[in-house]
């Protein structure tokens, strides 16, 4: 499932009156700006891999395209969190 | 009723097979369709990394990490498209650190492979620091 909400919450602990950010990130909205170009890109990459064919890179350009949505589709679950004397991260991906 | 229970009955009752036999056959089958049910329980969804500050330790650094195993795959397949060079040099680093591992030719059914036997990996380590590496 593609990852549709990002939360991230980086803290310093060392500087007073640095609170950090804590920031939750619509994915879906960014998704639907890129879906767009996503879909006018692909037509002119299959046609680029088409006419590289023969030469063995329109095969690397065809799997390197579908390589990269299998990663982002993916992404869904990660989370990390480090937890420091100086520092606090916290990133999930929903 | 499956078809390879209704076919062992059937054996049985034409007098094929002895009823010790139809027995044995039938816990076999159960035996099978117990460890085809465990494996799908416990397919991997999450390779999990912690790391908690141990007894007596001084730091309190702690890290919780969750990488979809499907993620991992992904990442796998996408290193085969890592130009020669660079994957020459990892080569090159990996040679130098005793691990004599060519991972340009690591291949699609390999990486299945690895991970459908990821389930069982469980690295426990405790010192300073303890550290778990499992799946789940």
């Amino acid at each position: 499932m593609i990852p549709l909400m990002l939360k991230l919450n980086i803290k310093r602990k060392d500087q007073e009156g640095q609170e950090g950010f804590d920031l939750w990130l619509p994915l879906f909205l960014i998704w639907l700006i890129a879906l767009p170009p996503i879909l006018l890109l692909t037509p002119l990459l299959l046609l680029a891999a088409l006419i590289l064919w023969p030469t063995g890179k329109g095969r690397y350009i065809l799997f390197l395209y579908l390589a990269i949505f299998g990663l982002i589709w993916h992404m869904s679950g990660i989370k990390i969190d480090i937890q420091s004397k100086k520092k606090v991260v916290y990133l999930n991906l929903i | 009723m499956n078809e390879e229970r209704k076919r062992i009955l059937e054996m049985l009752s034409e007098g094929k097979i002895s009823t010790e036999e139809a027995e044995r056959l039938l816990s076999a089958l159960s035996q099978r369709s117990e460890i085809n049910q465990g494996m799908v329980k416990n397919e991997p969804r999450y390779l999990r990394v912690m790391v908690e500050p141990g007894v007596g330790s001084k730091n309190n650094d702690r890290v919780n990490v969750r990488i979809p195993i499907k993620l991992i795959r992904a990442g796998l397949r996408l290193a085969s498209f890592i130009p020669k060079d660079a994957q020459d040099k990892v080569n090159e680093a990996l040679h130098e650190k005793g691990i004599e591992k060519d991972f340009t030719k690591i291949k699609p059914e390999d990486i299945d492979e690895i991970l459908t036997q990821i389930n069982d990996f469980t690295v426990d380590v405790e010192g300073k620091e303890t550290v778990k590496v499992f799946c789940e």
